[in-house]
């Protein structure tokens, strides 16, 4: 599992769903978030961040820069092509699954969800994403 | 299919419990069904509204809540107790709403209705109302917790 001094993003337009995510997240043992309200500033956070986020969690539907148009600004920066990255989104549609797999998410959460759903999916990002730092 | 239909408002309704079951950990009953304009509604004070757009009809969806439902619901759901309504909470009734509307969209898509994404507006005020313009029959479809009741509402033409 990730080291709970982890650094983690939390980016969602909505304050309720960034406190949720923040409080499931606490229960694991992380401490250490940083709140993003979209997608830009997400970014801009990113980009600042040092020491750098060892996960981000950020919601899809935000308006302006979406969860996926921040995926796909991230992976284009060598400095993060492995950065473990989960996708929240309330959407199933398989075709929209598909676009965040081949834009190079690590794992993603469909909503609702239970805190033990949220926790085997940071479980699962950690396992696929340990040890790669970088690209 | 109108939002006349069972099969049309059978996938708001089943998303609206289980949002409230997985997300708040709240078990809601349901009420019946009414036509908009047929029996008086609760004094609601917060109210999210999503656009529904389709190859095939347009409408909206809106969850209303009474303020002791609406507190109840974010505090089972933050794992806090609140006791007023802050601006704070308020983008809880558009995120609720956005994971109703999620999975309904999933449902109707697979008929392929193609209802495309959309975004949320949250109301707040006193004795909040809403009404349609084009005089188009309005599903509503209340629903109880032990601290008050909310409804969803559907319009589609």
């Amino acid at each position: 599992m990730f080291d709970p001094k982890t650094r983690i993003l939390v980016v969602d337009d909505m304050m309720t769903m960034r406190k949720l995510v923040m409080k499931n997240c606490k229960d694991l043992g992380f401490s250490d978030f940083t709140e993003a309200a979209n997608g830009a500033l997400a970014w801009e956070a990113i980009a600042a961040a040092n020491p750098p986020f060892g996960l981000i969690i950020s919601d899809w539907n935000m308006p302006n820069t979406s969860g996926l148009d921040l995926l796909k600004r991230v992976r284009s920066d060598s400095r993060f092509g492995k950065l473990p990255f989960i996708m929240v989104t309330a959407e199933t549609d398989k075709a929209q699954i598909i676009q965040a797999i081949q834009s190079g998410v690590t794992d993603y959460v469909v909503k609702p969800f239970t805190a033990e759903a949220l926790r085997d999916k940071i479980q699962s990002a950690y396992n696929k994403t340990a040890g790669k730092k970088a690209a | 299919m109108t939002s006349m239909d069972p099969g049309f408002f059978k996938p708001f309704v089943e998303g609206t419990i289980k949002v409230l079951k997985v997300q708040c950990k709240v078990d809601v009953i349901l009420g019946k069904p009414f036509l908009k304009g047929e029996t008086p509604q609760p004094n609601f004070q917060i109210a999210g509204v999503i656009g529904l757009t389709s190859d095939t009809f347009t409408g909206t969806l809106t969850l209303s809540f009474e303020e002791s439902s609406f507190l109840e619901i974010m505090g089972n759901m933050l794992g806090e107790k609140f006791e007023t309504l802050t601006p704070d909470l308020q983008d809880g009734a558009g995120e609720l709403l956005n994971m109703i509307f999620g999975h309904a969209k999933r449902v109707h898509n697979d008929l392929g209705n193609n209802i495309r994404m959309a975004l949320p507006t949250v109301f707040v005020g006193s004795n909040l109302g809403t009404r349609t313009v084009g005089g188009e029959k309005v599903m509503v479809i209340p629903f109880k917790t032990d601290r008050g009741e909310f409804h969803i509402e559907i319009n589609q033409k």
